[in-house]
């Protein structure tokens, strides 16, 4: 029924009555915007699109089932008492009852989020899906500073650093890291956990510039849902590795600002407890055969106690070691993992003050490296005999130690997306190291590789090549992929090049053929045979130059002629994707262009 | 309370024992004692802690020390107004008097300033602070400068207890004793060590024999009954605090975290709400250019990045690709909040569907067409020309039996061309731009209509046998002087003559005619004139086809064609299919026993269709366009009437150039050969066979 024919109190139908403007949703609900800016953003209801839009073009439509399941929402009645309460102390502290309104302060109304996320996220696998977002800007908020005016509070920057290192552990822990990418915005990391993709983004670890274009309001309440659900996902992961969650932080890393280090002697502490208590268990089940029931629960404790003394050595320098031990003998994790556990094995990491400490502290020890770096707290010095690698970012480097490689930070990044250890040559201190290609690119698909993505696809299929176990190879050589990758390397342009010589050498005995048997039918070589042949060459050259255009021709009549008998909504998505095509040709054309042109300027 | 202050009621005269008479306006100076020193100590306080400081500091507090010296002197001089009150109580009352104008102290000397009780702002631009007491004027000391007074100080191990007494312009050093009264004051204790606050109180005044008490006024009630606020009050905390509205202890911090997915297998996978959640789309990952060191190519050169700011703001690239030489060099990112909070805003504010995307390759989407091999014959390459028209050739017709063509051309020339050769057998002068010529079905009267401005001609080719001939001449002749036989049209509009050159007859019309066609059977034939239709046909056409029944001479169909206008028309030989082709461009494929809607459009030409033609004989029919290309379409229409037409596009011929902004103006099928006839601007007709 048209909307002017509908008889006034007759119930409207459709579209009319399914989706509601959200002013008219907000009056509905009795509240103001923000507070249903607030609980939107918490409940995770969106706008959605009618098929027809009843009240205009320009508004935004809500589904009716969305806004009463708003209003059924507790937490608005919470917010509402929430109003009423700051009511009152505003109250008091204008009647300058100041003890009153202390108290009152003392005892604000609070709400927990535990059941929106638990709506939300039914299962823990959408939570996971979800993820990529909230672990963005707890990153981000993590590095920036408190702000008085906008109500970012010490506390809530501190939280979100905790949170943070938290997730952080748990995947370099799991060694679920994929996926590093150093951008101009940040450094992306992708990780597998539970077969999701979570990919997020942190912050070059500096002071963050602050816009005034940003209502933090909106952004805080974002946040304030996302550090929930963050802190309940860690709770479930840590629960899943068998660690206790929150963890227990050992006060002085802590103030050292190397959290992660102490998150993970928190795990390898954690992880030897269930072993240490098996073997409690049976020293007191033995000791209470001989000693009797009498004294053996303080002697119990007693041992507990040192045990977990002994736990927490003073600085203990293999911690991270003994976190890959532990994690190799997991058996359950699948192949990728195992290829990620053991990326950066054996291998001794030590970061200058001048590196990203953070983001090594997290990337190394998920691919099974030991690290360190300079400073109090560390697990090994820089005179350490075993280090392998220096990660140094800086033009040039004082003292050399000969045993080890000073590599810049990108090499680390690189051996992570190629999954293997590319040679350091090109990173050493002070040069240009090669370009930082993202991992996240289906270069294939694009259309375009770029030169040094496929430097490393052969280094890749070279180290496949070599690296399977061979009975005959003796270990040493194994030990020294390095060796082995260069190797391979050589022996295969080595190939190719023979594979050239041996097609010319071919052109060049046909060509023989074909004089000697000229000669046998009795024509003179001479000057002018061979310019016969020559024309004759160029004339077959140019008849297929000439026929070549009309080939296209063809083709492009062949593609007009279906292009007619299609209906005209395929034709329409045909034509669509062509352009699509057509865009993305173009934006290689001017990659390729660009190359050229650096190329011809070298 | 109301006991504590009767207490220190009692307390405070409990020394002064030896005093004969006290008024109550002493006991009440004596009550406000104890609460002036409180009220002022905090301010004793701070200038003590700052000398303290300055003690550590050894003078570095000068600065603080000057400033604070109002606060000193008032205090000082108030607190010895105080001691001293307590202690000269000996003296009498006269000592207690003069506390309001100077100090009674015996050590402390009276003030040299006698201005009294004035705004020192007063004298701050005088050469003197005041008067001495004999009337004089008191100058100004010369100010140290600040440096030498540090300096002075720094040197002094005694300056922390130097003030400055703005009032009388002289540096007071506290004395030893005057130090420790203040340190007693601000531990809270009586200034004096001597002073035993808790002295046995001993009555002073005889109440023994007294017959009248002090006052004549009645005891208030309030001395003898507790408070009713102050009770009321205490029940209220007491019930908060049995509530537990009032709590001391501060409430224990719990975790709020626990394992709040703990097994998965009860959950269900429904929104609360029965609405289905859409997920929010994840942002895009980054690509090689945005890395901090890209690949070369990966960076814009200055022009382009210049060329962006003539681009509109929205297809402005939004990310800029920059190379850093290492990774100590990459700063903040400016945008980072933004694009945070950009993010947020699209996650609430965004209305959010469901987009099926599309992921097939395009060429699935091209329909299977059967093989053009088993479709053939059909013509594909141009094979003859026919030259010798100076303008554009705008009408071309086939003879019967396939051995001649007839053309007309702008230059106003009709010719017969033989088929086979290419050889120009005649040619008439019309003098007016010949629209269109057409040949005589019948084979055995080669006559041709021709319509050039308002006349049709109808010319005698002289094709054909002697018996033929004889039977054409006698056609022309005859019908020549005789009025126009069946059509009930009025002569004005039409007028029959001989013609006088050539050989045939000359139809007047009284307006331009723009399109000539023979009926089936030769017999008769229609003409068109824009507006008017002059003898009925089987379809006529501009936005719609009309169906007529000639016998009955009614309306049959109407075909909707949908499109702009109709420019050509052409009906299969069985009769049931019609093609017609556009101004747009557009062929469409009528099924009449179908329905009244095209069975099929193709959209193929990109400019207007000049013409569309069946083949008698074979499955073939075609279409001409200003583009300067024919297509060649096979479409068989089977005696089946369930099974659809089959419409296949075999061929694009090309050939014609581009002329006055007409291409191809004319085609015609050979009716018997696959071979097609195009007449183009450009002055040439060619013929495709094959």
């Amino acid at each position: 029924m048209p909307k002017h024919y509908r008889p006034p109190g007759k119930k409207k139908e459709g579209n009319a009555a399914k989706y509601i403007t959200r002013s008219k949703a907000i009056k509905y609900l009795q509240i103001t915007l923000p507070v249903f800016r607030r609980l939107c953003i918490l409940k995770g209801v969106f706008p959605r699109e009618p098929k027809k839009k009843v009240e205009g073009n320009h508004k935004t439509y809500y589904h009716l089932k969305d806004i009463m399941f708003l209003m059924h929402e507790p937490l608005l009645e919470k917010f509402r008492d929430i109003r009423a309460y700051d009511k009152k102390v505003k109250k008091a502290v204008a009647k300058k009852n100041r003890d009153l309104a202390d108290r009152l302060l003392t005892r604000k109304p609070t709400y927990t989020l535990d059941i929106l996320i638990r709506e939300r996220y039914p299962k823990f696998i959408d939570a996971l899906r979800d993820l990529d977002d909230s672990l963005t800007m707890v990153h981000l908020f993590a590095a920036l500073p408190s702000i008085e005016r906008e109500r970012i509070q010490v506390k809530r920057i501190h939280n979100c650093r905790r949170l943070s290192h938290e997730w952080q552990a748990y995947i370099s822990r799991t060694h679920s890291l994929r996926k590093t990418f150093i951008s101009v915005k940040g450094i992306y990391y992708q990780a597998d956990v539970e077969g999701q993709k979570i990919t997020w983004l942190t912050p070059h670890a500096l002071q963050q510039v602050l816009t005034d274009d940003v209502d933090f309001n909106v952004m805080l309440t974002f946040l304030e849902f996302y550090e929930t659900l963050l802190a309940f996902v860690n709770f479930k992961l840590y629960h899943s590795i068998n660690v206790k969650y929150p963890p227990v932080l050992d006060p002085r890393l802590e103030a050292l600002a190397a959290d992660l280090y102490a998150l993970y002697r928190y795990f390898s502490a954690n992880s030897r407890v269930p072993a240490m208590e098996s073997q409690a268990a049976s020293l007191s089940g033995s000791e209470q055969a001989e000693t009797g029931k009498g004294g053996t629960q303080t002697d119990e404790t007693e041992l507990r106690l040192a045990q977990l003394q002994h736990q927490l050595p003073a600085n203990e320098p293999g911690t991270l070691m003994h976190l890959v031990d532990a994690a190799a003998r997991e058996d359950d994790d699948n192949e990728e993992t195992r290829e990620c556990k053991t990326l950066f094995k054996n291998l001794k990491f030590f970061l200058s003050r001048e590196v990203p400490r953070e983001s090594l502290l997290f990337v190394i020890p998920a691919f099974g490296g030991a690290v360190s770096w300079e400073g109090d707290g560390a697990p090994f010095k820089e005179a350490d005999d075993g280090i392998t690698h220096q990660i140094v970012d800086r033009p040039t480097q004082g003292h050399i130690f000969l045993s080890r490689e000073y590599v810049q930070p990108q090499w680390i990044y690189d051996c992570v997306n190629a999954r293997i250890i590319l040679p350091a040559d090109d990173y050493l201190v002070g040069r240009v190291p090669p370009p930082h290609l993202s991992p996240f690119v289906d270069n294939e698909a694009e259309g375009y590789v770029p030169e040094y993505a496929e430097t490393i696809k052969r280094l890749q299929a070279a180290a496949r090549k070599e690296l399977l176990p061979m009975p005959g190879v003796d270990k040493q050589d194994l030990d020294d992929p390095q060796n082995l990758l260069v190797e391979g390397i050589i022996s295969r342009t080595e190939a190719n090049e023979a594979a050239e010589k041996k097609l010319k050498m071919l052109v060049h005995e046909k060509r023989f053929h074909d004089e000697l048997k000229m000669e046998q039918e009795g024509v003179q070589y001479s000057a002018s045979v061979a310019n016969k042949i020559m024309q004759s060459s160029v004339e077959v050259t140019e008849a297929r130059e000439v026929s070549l255009p009309d080939f296209a021709q063809v083709t492009e009549d062949a593609a007009s002629m279906s292009k007619v008998v299609m209906s005209r909504k395929k034709r329409r998505l045909y034509e669509a994707m062509q352009i699509g095509k057509e865009r993305k040709r173009a934006n290689v054309n001017i990659l390729k262009e660009r190359k050229r042109k650096t190329e011809a300027a070298n | 309370m109301v006991e504590a202050n009767e207490s220190r009621l009692v307390k405070a005269p409990k020394e002064k024992k030896n005093k004969k008479k006290k008024n109550t306006m002493s006991q009440s100076t004596a009550v406000e004692e104890p609460q002036q020193l409180e009220t002022n100590s905090p301010l004793v306080d701070k200038v003590l802690s700052e000398n303290d400081d300055t003690e550590r500091e050894s003078g570095a507090g000068e600065h603080e020390l000057l400033e604070d010296e109002e606060f000193v002197r008032t205090g000082n001089v108030e607190l010895s107004n105080e001691v001293h009150g307590l202690e000269d109580q000996d003296e009498g009352v006269e000592a207690h008097q003069g506390v309001e104008e100077s100090d009674s102290s015996e050590d402390e000397v009276a003030p040299r300033n006698t201005i009294g009780d004035v705004p020192l702002k007063w004298y701050e631009d005088e050469e003197h602070i005041g008067y001495d007491i004999t009337g004089k004027k008191i100058k100004k000391q010369a100010r140290k400068d600040k440096l030498d007074s540090f300096l002075a100080g720094a040197d002094d191990a005694k300056n922390w207890r130097k003030l400055y007494d703005e009032y009388n312009d002289e540096e007071v050093e506290l004395t030893k004793h005057e130090t420790r009264l203040i340190r007693r004051l601000l531990k809270g204790s009586t200034p004096h060590a001597e002073v035993d606050p808790y002295a046995p109180s001993v009555d002073w005044f005889e109440w023994d024999d007294a017959k009248h008490p002090l006052s004549n006024a009645p005891e208030p009630k309030r001395r003898f009954i507790p408070s009713k606020w102050e009770n009321k009050k205490v029940v209220e905390y007491v019930r908060a605090i049995r509530k537990g509205l009032i709590k001391f202890d501060k409430p224990k911090e719990e975790s709020q975290f626990y394992l709040l997915w703990g097994d998965d297998s009860s959950s269900t996978d429904k929104a609360a709400h029965g609405l289905s959640y859409i997920p929010a789309p994840k942002p895009k990952l980054a690509g090689h250019e945005e890395s901090y060191n890209p690949s070369k190519e990966y960076i814009p050169t200055q022009e382009e990045i210049n060329s962006y700011q003539l681009m509109y703001e929205e297809d402005r690239p939004k990310f800029i690709p920059r190379r850093f030489e290492s990774l100590r060099s990459v700063p903040a990112y400016d945008n980072a909040l933004k694009e945070s909070f950009d993010r947020c805003l699209d996650l609430y504010l965004c209305p959010r569907t469901r987009k099926k995307r599309i992921n097939i390759d395009p060429e699935s989407l091209k329909p299977k067409l059967p093989s053009r091999k088993d479709l053939k014959p059909y013509p594909i390459t141009c094979c003859l020309e026919y030259r010798g028209h100076k303008g554009a050739v705008l009408s071309v017709s086939v003879e019967v039996t396939g051995q001649w063509i007839a053309s007309g051309s702008n230059d106003g020339t009709v010719r017969v061309w033989e088929v086979e050769t290419g050889r120009c057998l005649k040619i008439w002068e019309i003098g007016e731009a010949v629209h269109r010529v057409a040949w005589n079905p019948v084979a055995e009267l080669p006559i041709l209509a021709v319509s050039a401005g308002q006349d049709v001609l109808l010319l005698n080719t002289g094709f054909g046998n002697e018996e033929n001939q004889v039977k054409i001449k006698e056609l022309m002749h005859i019908e020549a002087p005789t009025a126009p036989d069946d059509s009930g049209n009025s002569p004005s509009i039409v007028s029959w003559v001989q013609h006088d050159k050539h050989d045939g007859i000359t139809l007047k019309h009284i307006k331009s005619v723009s399109s000539v066609e023979w009926h089936r059977k030769g017999d008769y034939f229609s003409t068109v004139m824009p507006g008017d239709i002059l003898f009925t046909s089987d379809f006529i056409a501009l936005k719609n086809v009309r169906v007529y029944d000639l016998v009955k001479q009614k309306l049959v169909k109407k075909l909707e064609a949908g499109v702009r206008e109709i420019s050509s028309i052409a009906i299969h030989p069985a009769g049931d299919n019609v093609i017609v082709g556009s101004t747009e461009g557009k062929l469409c494929w009528f099924d009449m026993d179908l329905s009244s809607q095209p069975y099929r459009i193709l959209k193929c030409h990109p400019k207007d269709i000049t013409n569309v033609a069946f083949h008698r004989s074979y499955p073939l029919f075609a279409s001409c366009s200003d583009d300067c290309t024919a297509y060649v379409f096979h479409g068989t229409v089977y005696s089946d009437l369930n099974q659809n037409p089959l419409i296949v596009p075999l061929e694009i011929l090309r050939g014609h150039t581009i002329t006055n902004g007409r291409g191809v103006m004319d085609c015609k099928f050979h009716p018997r050969q696959p071979w097609l006839f195009t007449a183009g601007a450009d002055s040439v007709i060619k013929l495709y066979c094959h």
